[in-house]
């Protein structure tokens, strides 16, 4: 066995994840009504609309954490373009035709940064929003502008969100028992992340 | 009013000029709006500032304040120029035809006939018409006429020169309006008497802004004049109307709240007046009249009035064998005014004051003069719902606790009780009567005022019972036959103003029955059929209107005998029938002969229109007064313009005689006056706000919220000049004292040219003290507007000069 | 028109925010709807009407600082809805107007406070076409500030709740007239059904074109709204910012309405089609299998 993911790590992420998921059920509850039971099973509006902006705090400062922890891994490299360009192999499970991957193949960059970005532009339009009473009267502008872009960047992190869990929990078995103990079989890392397996075992 | 306040909806024309009815009568200005809504009604308003009544009117005039006569004299050059007079009316129904003595001399110097420089008085006795006895002086009882109004004697004739001289350019120098504005404004006026047409009305509305002038009396005589030259008085939609400035100041005038009446506009007895008979005929008119025409001379039923009176206030003490007790009354030797009661009390010769329903301080003129006079009284006794500045004149701003402590004034504080707490009558500015009920009881230890009252009362005949003093009589036998005499019921007060036949103890149906052999009784002859056999008529409460006049006969009871437009029967032509058709008030009915119609006629009802009877019954000429003979008035037969006692330039119709000569000034130390050219040039004028109701508002959170400060309003460029920006601080400072207060700067006061000269006008209102909400947090400068007026009075009606005197500011 | 003419009963419900499914009584048709015209023209700024609506809703009278003008405060404010706005105008001639509008909710027919509001039963349109908010259910997010067009809805930072006229509708319920029509000396102020309040305003301002120096005046009733149930006659339709900052074709912000608009449909679409393209892939795929590489 193999750790790929030690105890901070997983700390941090399943804190993102969590922080995340709780904001993602409030967050549509406010999106349509049909999902208004959300924040109902949640407690109730009011007090889904008191915790959304401070749990999306903790998310966004668990995210800056994993920025600190992960953010060499999640460098684009050179081999990267390269896996992007073959990433429908990568979906068509034919994984022998797409390049070795390191720790995170270009697929988990590329969800990072729409995360990593998401979570900046998420942050700064849920500030004007959690406040929107202090905003002077003459930049009324901003409030509409800032729920437009809180939306449209919740849409792009659900989108990646989506891909996510079902890459980690249907499409690569051994993931969520890797995020939740830390440790991958060798089988398992040669297969996904060949850079990284022969980096951490110097096979 | 000669109106009524519903009554304004049916005009045709307003002129809104020294009143501001938007902001300070919000609740009758609607009907104003009716008659703009429903009739089209135009309206313009003259006022020293753009006020929220100008922002509803058709045209605003800005006006120099206290320049109102120039502008109204210039109205009737104008109307009389143009042809636009009601000419069977001013013949038939005013003394325009009447002919003046021949020694009357009109004002072109400043004075008219019969002045005494030496010691500023009137010898009137040529202010008359021809034909009369000048010893003593009276109107003759056959008055010569040429109804032509050629003859240059004529009362039209003298009223034409006396204002050909109140030209457009003249009235631009004086007033500031300029000239094509002011033609604009006139001719919009009187174009309701375009053509000889006489179906149109128009009517004057007023306040305090007319009032409080020097000359005051004689802006409103100016008026008057107007609409009877237009003939619009006695018309649905027309008269001269008097906004009053409280809810029941109608009725406090009614009753006798000035010092030279008795209830019922009964002229007090004076020194002169030895014995009842004298008293009578002094005050009793006779009638003066052509001898072709018929004169009512209502007044001469004057003896009715005051042996009644008598009989009310001293019941079986009156008798015919002791002249009704006409020794109880007092006897008047001088002038008791405001500013007299205040300059006598600096003097020392006042020594004490019993200040009920009023805020003696604050309303002034000349507020430190009014403190400082307290000072030197050996009591004060102040009845009122708050602490106010008269209660505590002794820690105004200034005063040191080594002062305070020097003070030897006894002051009680006792609780009156509010409106809301009492029973009783409003006489409202239409005099109208309405009885309300107490809404709440009095608060903790509050008291009903005139419970209050009752109890000092038979506290001090107690004091003469048992001591004796001076002349008891009129205390010992007053009449005070009340069930609980500590707290007299106002329904018995009521009953007893009403009056009652003594004979077989029944309420009087009206002041018809009243009589002079001392077999009825009654408080105030006007209010005489207010509450009948068939009950508190004040209590009435049917608003329908079967006439669509507003008149509401069945709501409530105006005097005098529920008539709702004064003088109606000149609303009808000569011959009966009413000027309009289409708004009938009464009418001739040949049938019946008598009068009849939607109002109360205000006549003799079996008069018939041949006889030629005038319509102004209360006249003894029975004819409206355009030339008012003798001692009318104290400061002219036609107002003249004057200038204020402080004005920024020389009066241009006669430089020499700027001011009203017989104006009464207080001279004391303490009452200083800026002259021309001393600094002080900056025209200033006080007034009221819609969100505060005098100095009591400012102890209500609710009215503090809407308007939380004193301010002072102060045009644009005036600001500039003197770089204050608005929310600055700044000093207004009189010849007398200071004030201060923040800088509203506003476009809605221009700077004005008044004879080539740049003045500018401020304007402040009056709502602040140094006692109430935010006063006591210290968050307001504390000081009093009328710290800054002067104390100056009208000669007539003695209301001081709270409008247009001279001031310096600067930012504090 | 009187006030039991009005109430006919009920208020019934005809839109409410952030609701799934159909609206209980969304298909009541009323004869009527109700309207409040304010008569610019005969305002006379005296305020009585922000005292009633103070009084008639139990807010407390508050502190306010002198600031240049007549007007009570700068803006409305979630326990003061009724604000008198005090503005001089000088025309291009030097001839000066102060013009007094009562500000506040003017009930839009297409309400943006209510198309933003995500709230289940925050705010509710009535039938008769009444606004009104339910702080009960309101979450306090404030996009209905977003929303409106008039910068009308006030948070209460403490209870964290938004506020605004609510047109009387517990006195209209009950049919009695709003508080501030009941107080307005001048009678500036006018309650009826929409239709006749459309008609009173459209005769006074024919008048006023007809009659007097307005020959400009007209009904402020926007469109772009789709109507509302407050309506002013104004001196000079041309120019509705000239009484305090009325906009002149009003209309729920661009942003809001792509983002209840467009913006929804994308994100629903993205949102249902990457679960179903999950599913799918992974019907069509399967998970992946470690050692697809033969080592």
């Amino acid at each position: 066995m193999i750790e790929r993911y030690p105890f901070r790590e997983r700390i941090c992420h399943w804190t993102t994840g969590l922080a995340y998921l709780y904001c993602l059920a409030t967050g549509l509850a406010f999106y349509s009504p049909y999902l208004f039971w959300l924040a109902v099973i949640l407690g109730g509006g009011p007090s889904s609309r008191f915790w959304h902006p401070i749990i999306g705090l903790v998310f966004v400062m668990a995210a800056m954490w994993m920025h600190r922890i992960w953010r060499g891994d999640v460098r684009m490299g050179p081999g990267d373009r390269e896996w992007l360009d073959k990433a429908k192999y990568y979906a068509t499970n034919e994984d022998d035709k797409v390049p070795p991957a390191g720790k995170f193949n270009a697929g988990q960059k590329v969800f990072y940064w729409a995360m990593y970005y998401g979570a900046i532009l998420l942050v700064f339009s849920g500030a004007v929003m959690w406040f929107p009473e202090l905003m002077p009267g003459s930049l009324g502008w901003i409030r509409p502008l800032a729920i437009f872009l809180h939306e449209g960047a919740a849409l792009i992190t659900i989108g990646a969100f989506i891909i996510h869990v079902y890459m980690g929990v249907f499409m690569v078995p051994g993931s969520v028992d890797a995020m939740l103990h830390g440790f991958v079989t060798k089988d398992w890392a040669r297969a996904h992340h060949r850079l990284w397996f022969h980096q951490k075992t110097g096979e | 009013m000669t109106n009524g306040w519903v009554d304004i909806k049916n005009t045709d024309m307003m002129l809104i000029m020294g009143g501001n009815p938007a902001e300070n009568h919000p609740c009758g200005f609607k009907w104003a709006i009716e008659a703009k809504r429903n009739r089209n009604a135009r309206m313009i308003v003259v006022d020293p500032r753009f006020t929220r009544t100008a922002s509803t009117a058709d045209m605003f005039v800005q006006i120099r304040a206290g320049a109102d006569i120039a502008f109204l004299g210039g109205m009737i050059r104008y109307a009389i120029e143009n042809n636009r007079i009601a000419r069977e009316y001013v013949v038939n129904y005013t003394n325009a035809a009447f002919l003046v003595e021949q020694g009357f001399k009109t004002a072109e110097d400043g004075v008219f006939s019969g002045f005494n420089e030496a010691n500023n008085t009137y010898d009137r006795s040529s202010w008359n018409y021809q034909g009369a006895k000048t010893s003593p002086a009276a109107m003759p009882e056959s008055a010569k006429v040429d109804l032509t109004l050629e003859d240059p004697n004529c009362v039209y004739q003298q009223l034409k020169k006396h204002y050909s001289r109140y030209t457009p350019e003249m009235v631009e120098q004086i007033t500031g309006i300029p000239r094509d504005q002011f033609l604009k404004a006139a001719d919009l006026f009187t174009s309701i008497r375009k053509d000889g047409d006489m179906k149109k009305a128009a009517t004057i509305i007023y306040a305090v802004g007319w009032t409080q002038h020097s000359f005051g009396t004689q802006i409103i005589r100016t008026a008057a004049m107007l609409q009877l030259l237009l003939g619009n008085i006695g018309r649905a939609g027309g008269g001269v109307n008097a906004l009053r400035g409280h809810s029941n100041i109608q009725g406090a005038t009614d009753i006798a709240g000035i010092f030279d009446n008795l209830p019922g506009y009964l002229k007090v007895p004076r020194v002169e007046d030895t014995n009842f008979d004298a008293w009578m005929k002094r005050i009793t008119p006779v009638s003066s009249k052509p001898d072709a025409w018929q004169s009512f001379n209502y007044w001469s039923n004057t003896p009715k009035f005051a042996v009644s009176l008598l009989k009310s206030m001293y019941g079986a003490a009156a008798a015919k064998e002791n002249h009704w007790a006409f020794d109880y009354l007092p006897k008047v030797d001088r002038e008791y005014s405001w500013t007299h009661i205040f300059d006598d009390m600096y003097q020392g010769k006042i020594q004490g004051m019993l200040a009920f329903g009023m805020n003696a301080v604050a309303i002034g003129p000349n507020s430190q003069k009014n403190i400082d006079a307290l000072k030197k009284a050996k009591f004060l006794v102040v009845c009122d719902i708050y602490p106010e500045e008269t209660s505590d004149f002794w820690r105004a701003p200034g005063v040191t606790p080594e002062q305070t402590k020097a003070i030897q004034t006894e002051v009680y504080r006792l609780p009156g009780a509010g409106f809301a707490e009492k029973d009783g009558t409003f006489v409202n500015s239409a005099r109208w009567l309405q009885w309300k009920w107490a809404a709440v009881p009095t608060p903790g230890d509050a008291m009903l005022d005139h419970a209050i009252l009752a109890r000092i009362f038979l506290s001090v005949r107690d004091l003469y019972r048992k001591e004796g003093g001076a002349f008891p009589d009129p205390i010992l036998n007053l009449t005070w036959n009340y069930t609980i005499p500590g707290n007299p019921s106002l329904s018995e007060v009521a009953k007893e103003l009403n009056g009652r036949d003594l004979a077989t103890g029944q309420q009087l149906p009206g002041f018809a029955a009243l009589k002079d052999d001392g077999t009825t009784s009654c408080g105030n002859w006007i209010w005489c059929g207010s509450w009948t056999e068939a009950g508190a008529l004040t209590q009435r409460r049917d608003n329908s209107d079967p006439s669509g006049l507003g008149a509401h006969p069945n709501w409530a009871w105006s005097w005098p005998m529920n008539r709702r437009v004064l003088y109606n029967r000149a609303s009808c032509d000569v011959s009966g029938k009413p000027w309009d058709a289409s708004r009938p008030q009464i009418w001739w009915n040949e049938a019946q002969q008598k009068w009849a119609g939607n109002d109360v006629p205000d006549f003799k009802v079996d008069s018939p229109p041949k006889d030629h009877m005038g319509p102004f019954i209360m006249n003894a000429e029975g004819v409206g007064r355009i030339f008012a003979p003798l001692a009318a008035f104290a400061d002219g037969p036609f107002p003249e313009f004057y200038e204020p006692t402080e004005s920024p330039v020389e009066n241009a119709l006669h430089p020499k005689r700027s001011k009203n000569p017989v104006a009464t000034r207080r001279r004391s130390d303490m009452d200083k006056f800026a002259t021309t050219g001393d600094g002080f040039n900056i025209v200033c004028t006080t007034y009221r706000l819609t969100e505060h109701y005098h100095y009591w508002t400012k102890n209500n959170p609710m009215n503090v919220q809407l308007v939380p400060e004193p301010f002072v309003e102060i045009p644009m460029e005036l600001a500039a000049d003197l770089g204050i920006k608005g929310g600055d601080k700044v000093k207004v400072s009189s010849a007398r004292s200071i004030y201060l207060a923040k800088a509203m700067v506003t476009h809605r006061i221009k700077p004005m040219n008044i004879g080539g000269k740049k003045v500018y006008q401020i304007g402040i209102p009056i709502h602040w003290g140094y006692r109430g909400i935010k006063e006591d947090e210290g968050l307001t400068p504390r000081t009093l507007v009328n710290s800054l007026s002067p104390a100056v009075t009208d000669p007539n009606a003695f209301t001081p000069e709270f409008k247009g005197f001279m001031v310096k500011l600067e930012k504090a | 028109m009187t006030g039991a003419a009005m109430s006919n009963g009920v208020l019934q419900i005809k839109a409410i925010s952030g609701h799934a499914g159909p609206v209980p009584g969304r298909d009541t048709s009323r004869d009527y709807t109700v309207a409040k015209l304010i008569d610019v023209t005969t305002c006379i700024g005296c305020k009585a009407c922000e005292v009633a609506c103070l009084e008639w809703n139990g807010y407390p009278f508050r502190e306010t600082t002198f600031d240049n003008t007549y007007q009570t405060m700068p803006d409305t404010a979630w326990n003061y809805y009724n604000l008198i706005r005090f503005n001089e105008h000088v025309a291009e001639d030097g001839t000066l107007s102060w013009l007094m509008r009562k500000d506040g909710c003017l009930h839009c027919a297409d309400p943006g406070c209510l198309r933003a509001c995500p709230a289940d039963g925050a705010i509710v349109q009535y039938a008769n076409g009444i606004v009104d908010f339910h702080q009960e259910h309101c979450i306090g997010c404030q996009y209905c500030v977003s929303g409106c067009p008039f910068n009308i809805p006030k948070f209460n930072a403490e209870t964290k709740k938004v506020h605004k006229c609510t047109l009387c509708s517990d006195r209209v319920g009950a049919g009695l007239e709003p508080a501030c029509i009941k107080a307005c000396p001048t009678g500036c102020l006018h309650f009826g059904t929409k239709d006749d309040m459309k008609e009173l305003a459209e005769k006074r301002a024919a008048q006023l074109r007809e009659h007097t120096s307005h020959t400009s005046a007209g009904v402020y009733d926007p469109p772009g709204v789709g109507g509302t149930h407050v309506m002013y006659v104004l001196h000079d339709i041309e120019h509705p910012e000239r009484y305090g900052g009325l906009p002149k074709n009003p209309a729920i912000p661009i942003l809001v309405r792509i983002w209840k608009g467009p913006l929804k449909w994308l994100g629903n679409a993205a949102i249902i089609g990457g679960i179903l393209g999950a599913a799918i892939h992974y019907l069509r795929f399967g998970p992946k299998k470690e050692g697809a590489h033969g080592d």
